[in-house]
């Protein structure tokens, strides 16, 4: 995989991770021109799209599109998968989860991300496995961070 | 004193709230980030937004430089770069200290730095000599969550140059009891293969074992490793080909623990993978497509419920039957199968139909004309890439007969294609036909409608037309 963007109806990007070096105003501009590509199309129409030398794989979920660019060789279908399989396990993470859960808690989207897409390439893992990997990290936060007191945190001592 | 503690009582259920599920953590809502986020959706213009997170970068970079922050202050400050810069505005200055983090902080402080590194930097950025370090420390570190996100960072993005000291450590990692760190010590391994291949030459023999593994993640791992070495030799693998049968037969007969099931389907992205796999080793060559013959069989039966899913495997499955050595009772089931996928009503199967057909065309003709009624519907589809792709599919089948229809339609579709790539590949196209076979009408065409609108196009155009009216003379 290239990259993936998942961005609003309003054109706002929620999330994007880059599988290849690519420089930053390249960057933009190919996410602009994508996004512009992607909000156009109607409901009906093919989720797979050809641009420039890639190919697009896209979905809409309520108000976000999850959109994947893929190589020629890539299974375009599977790709699909792959985001249906990442919605599935953000909606276990965060307990049904809405746009606002993914914006307002995106360095945590990006942490799932890793661990089921690492380096680009899909780990066909159980989706228990992911979910533990990413528990077991955030208990270790909890444990780790000292415990205040109520009134500290009221300001009051 | 009563409203103190009056004031106190009331805040305290909010404060002591435990959260049954740690991922619901609702806390982030009232942070800093919160704010600047609910700031920028309030705002209406785009000068608004580039006003407000310049403040907002002036006051983190102010923030950052100064030796009084907290690792924990840092990460709450790293979280907000990465948000601005997602928005498309620069926090450069934050790449140093993102890194600092990931070395300093702790637990989740040392996550977010990792996490800010792997979406600030990239494989040739000078500052990522700096992580080495601090990526060399968590590997050898007692904890295993900073082994994995060290593992993780690594799989992602890695200096060439620095290679040769992390390799041993990583290599230890392939024995490591827990799984979960030899699933992503091969990833890192892959990583380095990708970049550096003869750095990781002497240790092929560990891939084998890691592909014997017991935990099918971690042979799952192995497996893109092997998907690149076949790409570039498979010659040298084909001893393995029974091996990758073995799995395949495994995984289908749903001898994998019920985890890897997705919809129901047995590990599905590690049947695409051995499939392609299977595809590379069997191709021009009879005996090696023997042994795959009977699996390829009960993958096809295996993959008849009405999932997208199984029909991505089956698409997959006839991409390899049609390449390896040819056996007439697979071909004619990969043929049916691919009937259904043309006359499907769903939209994305009849796209992967016309692509298989594109595919097949040139071993089995009389597919594309057993279905021609369908693909002539296809070509007044809505979808403009359904019609894109069957034109692929009919460049692929021209004769003497249907040329000037075909070309007719292409040239039907230049009108109204609005994306540079296509117009260019498909005028390349209709210039190969005209070639081919001599037809004055196009050049008429082209003079017409087809008026280039910058200057990039009408050189590609002109020289197209040179080289018709060249023919025509």
């Amino acid at each position: 995989m290239r990259f993936m963007l998942l961005f609003s109806r309003q054109g706002k990007l929620r999330l994007q991770k880059w599988y290849t070096a690519t420089a930053e105003r390249d960057k933009k501009k190919m996410v602009r021109e994508l996004m512009q590509m992607v909000l156009a199309r109607k409901p009906k129409m093919c989720s797979f799209l050809e641009w420039r030398d890639l190919k697009i794989v896209y979905k809409r979920y309520a108000s976000l599109y999850f959109c994947c660019a893929i190589e020629e060789q890539d299974n375009e279908l599977i790709t699909l998968e792959v985001i249906h399989r990442f919605v599935e396990l953000l909606d276990k993470y965060f307990g049904s989860v809405c746009e606002l859960d993914i914006i307002f808690n995106f360095e945590k989207a990006y942490f799932i991300l890793d661990e089921f897409l690492m380096g680009g390439e899909i780990q066909d893992t159980s989706k228990k496995s992911v979910l533990k990997a990413i528990e077991q990290a955030d208990l270790l936060q909890e444990e780790d961070e000292s415990p205040r007191s109520v009134l500290e945190e009221m300001g009051l001592a | 004193m009563s409203d103190v503690v009056e004031k106190t009582l009331t805040a305290l259920p909010g404060l002591l709230s435990l959260d049954s599920l740690p991922g619901s953590n609702k806390l982030s809502s009232s942070s800093k980030l919160g704010n600047l986020i609910r700031g920028i959706t309030e705002l209406t213009s785009k000068h608004e937004e580039e006003k407000l997170i310049q403040r907002e970068l002036t006051s983190i970079k102010e923030q950052v430089s100064s030796p009084n922050t907290s690792m924990r202050q840092m990460k709450e400050l790293m979280v907000r770069a990465i948000y601005c810069e997602m928005l498309g505005y620069e926090a450069s200055f934050s790449y140093i200290h993102a890194i600092k983090l990931a070395q300093q902080g702790t637990a989740l402080e040392k996550r977010v730095g990792y996490l800010a590194v792997s979406l600030f930097l990239n494989e040739s950025h000078e500052l990522l000599l700096l992580l080495v370090n601090t990526v060399l420390k968590d590997l050898q570190s007692t904890n295993l969550i900073e082994v994995c996100m060290a593992l993780t960072v690594v799989s992602q993005m890695f200096p060439k140059d620095m290679i040769p000291a992390i390799l041993p450590l990583v290599e230890e990692k392939l024995n490591h009891p827990k799984e979960i760190i030899r699933r992503k010590a091969v990833l890192a391994l892959y990583k380095f293969y990708l970049i550096a291949p003869n750095q990781v030459q002497h240790i092929h023999n560990k891939f084998r074992k890691a592909l014997c593994d017991k935990d099918p993640g971690v042979m799952t791992a192995s497996l893109h490793i092997y998907l690149q070495l076949i790409e570039e030799n498979p010659e040298g693998y084909k001893d393995l080909t029974t091996s990758f049968v073995t799995i395949l037969k495994q995984v289908v007969g749903g001898k994998l623990p019920m985890d890897f099931n997705y919809h129901s389907v047995p590990a599905p992205w590690l049947q695409i993978q051995l499939l392609r796999i299977l595809c590379l080793l069997g191709k021009n060559d009879q005996s090696t497509s023997e042994i795959m013959y009977e699996v390829l069989d009960e993958s096809l039966r295996r993959a008849e419920i009405n999932h997208n899913i199984t029909y991505a495997i089956l698409f997959e499955c006839v991409k390899c039957i049609y390449t390896i050595h040819p056996k007439s009772e697979l071909l004619e089931k990969a043929a049916k199968c691919i009937g259904n996928f043309v006359l499907s009503p769903k939209i994305n199967l009849k796209y992967l139909g016309l692509k298989a057909l594109t595919y097949v065309v040139q071993q089995d003709p009389k597919l594309a004309l057993q279905h021609q009624m369908t693909i002539i519907e296809c070509l007044d589809h809505p979808d403009l890439i359904i019609k894109r792709e069957t034109l692929e599919l009919l460049f692929r089948i021209t004769n003497a007969q249907n040329v000037t229809v075909i070309v007719d339609k292409m040239l039907e579709f230049l009108r109204i294609n609005k994306d540079d790539y296509t117009t260019i590949d498909l005028v390349g196209k209709v210039a190969e036909l005209a070639e081919k076979y001599p037809l004055i009408h196009v050049f008429l065409s082209f003079g017409g409608p087809l008026l280039p609108e910058n200057g990039k196009k009408i050189v590609k155009y002109t020289s197209h037309i040179t080289t018709l009216l060249y023919m025509l003379k």
